[in-house]
């Protein structure tokens, strides 16, 4: 545990030297504030939801931030510390098992996730006076930001060019902002799509924030989050005990 | 006595080309060895090799007797790495650079320890400052605390003294001179002729990738080892 906890510290540590920054806080915060703004007083009024579209699009908005922050901002800080600083083969040298250093990573993306989606939550609430935040939606933010930091590892592993990143975000991530359920809801999208869309892990994310209930279909999406993020994990220390410069 | 690093038949090819070509070699422990030789001999690859940062294709090294590759945990702690580059994290000082490496390595009383190091290595004036600011001579001192944080039996320099001051660089022999009179196991890659006679006991010469040559120094003339060196450096540009 002392080497996750290691891992976990290092990875703190250079989140906070960022925070502050503007690339970063663009990234992480304004991104998915735009959207909050643009649909919330574009759309806020004119969607027939049982529930009011404001709820319904501040709940898909906390799943986005909390994918594009656990996500992104962890492959990036694999890949450019790969790739482009070298600082990752510090724990590559460290007599840290490469179990720790990915639960290390995960949990550091854990909480970027939480982070960003608590102010997104705030702002939310602040502006559009939206509260949505139950106790199945923090363990679905919990659990989705370990899924997608657990993929963002795998992505910041696999990558031979920081640029190879935007490829992940212009193939994978932006279908499944505009796709997932964040903004509308699925059935809205024609019944093919829909079937697609039905399967990215953004929507098993969105579905859980919105439930109002421990269900079967909350069930199922929080062991669908939980088996990708296994299967990243396994994937990511593979990766490790493999790695080669 | 089990030497402290073997090489046997180690090779390493990237994108078709061979960087290391079947190298083979002993280094006892509290030697000292230069490898010596032009650019793209293949010197880094094989330090990288010898620290576990890259599996070669075909051979294998030990370290203390116990394998590097499969990522072993153990043979971790005994090796320390000085790169040829400053990779520390940019955006940390000196003081959470070294700090979490300590954490990293789980080195004991880790505060008393960065103290020793920060005089050891007159670091007290940048200790506050981000890495990525350091001057090149001060950055290297800093890379050189920082592998020496864990108490490492075998530390490998990596042209510690490249685009480096002359005075600069006489203090860095020195401290490699100190470490080696503490009983460490040390290889350094270098292009200077100068450093390997100061430092070394053994030099090893690297061309393409194959290790062409490995003697005492003090065997040849620095003059002579300077001729060879020259020479094979002209083979290769040709």
């Amino acid at each position: 545990m002392s080497g996750v906890r290691a891992v976990f510290y290092r990875e703190l540590v250079m989140l906070w030297k960022k925070i502050g920054k503007l690339g970063y806080v663009f990234a992480a915060l304004l991104y998915p504030l735009i959207y909050l703004f643009a649909f919330g007083l574009g759309m806020g009024g004119r969607q027939g939801l049982g529930d009011g579209y404001l709820p319904f699009l501040v709940s898909g908005i906390a799943g986005v931030t909390v994918m594009l922050n656990s996500f992104q901002q962890t492959a990036m800080s694999i890949s450019v510390g790969r790739l482009y600083f070298r600082s990752f083969q510090s724990l590559i040298l460290s007599p840290v098992s490469a179990g720790e250093i990915v639960s290390g990573i995960l949990l550091a993306g854990l909480v970027r996730g939480l982070i960003s989606g608590a102010l997104l939550l705030m702002v939310g609430e602040a502006v559009f006076g939206v509260s949505v935040a139950n106790g199945l939606f923090l363990l679905g933010m919990v659990v989705g930001a370990l899924c997608f930091a657990a993929m963002g590892a795998v992505v910041g592993l696999l990558v031979t060019d920081v640029d190879e990143i935007s490829l992940v975000n212009n193939f994978f991530i932006t279908p499944m902002i505009f796709f997932g359920g964040s903004f509308f809801p699925l059935s809205n999208l024609p019944e093919f799509l829909a079937q697609v869309a039905g399967l990215l892990p953004i929507r098993a994310l969105n579905t859980v924030l919105r439930a109002a209930t421990f269900d079967g279909e909350v069930m199922l999406c929080l062991s669908l989050m939980l088996v990708l993020t296994i299967a990243f994990f396994v994937w990511g220390l593979a990766l490790i005990r493999n790695y080669s410069e | 006595m089990a030497p402290a690093v073997k090489i046997a038949g180690v090779s390493k090819t990237y994108a078709g080309s061979a960087v290391v070509k079947g190298v083979s070699l002993e280094i006892a422990c509290g030697e000292t060895l230069g490898l010596l030789g032009p650019n793209g001999a293949g010197k880094t690859t094989l330090m990288k090799m010898i620290a576990g940062l890259v599996r070669p294709d075909a051979g294998w090294i030990e370290v203390f007797g116990r394998m590097v590759s499969g990522r072993s945990i153990a043979t971790r702690s005994l090796v320390g790495l000085v790169p040829q580059d400053n990779n520390m994290e940019r955006e940390l000082t000196v003081e959470e650079a070294l700090t979490i490496y300590g954490r990293l390595f789980a080195v004991p009383c880790l505060t008393d320890r960065l103290t020793e190091l920060a005089d050891q290595f007159s670091l007290a004036n940048v200790w506050r400052k981000k890495t990525g600011l350091l001057s090149g001579g001060t950055a290297r001192r800093v890379l050189i605390a920082r592998a020496l944080l864990p108490r490492p039996q075998l530390l490998l320099l990596d042209e510690p003294t490249v685009g480096l001051d002359p005075d600069v660089r006489q203090e860095l022999w020195q401290i490699v001179k100190k470490m080696e009179q503490s009983g460490k196991t040390i290889i350094i890659t270098t292009h200077y002729m100068e450093e390997v006679e100061k430092l070394c006991r053994r030099v090893s010469m690297l061309c393409a990738g194959e290790m062409v040559w490995l003697e005492s120094v003090g065997a040849s003339s620095g003059a002579e080892l300077n001729a060879r060196f020259v020479q094979l450096a002209k083979q290769v540009s040709a």
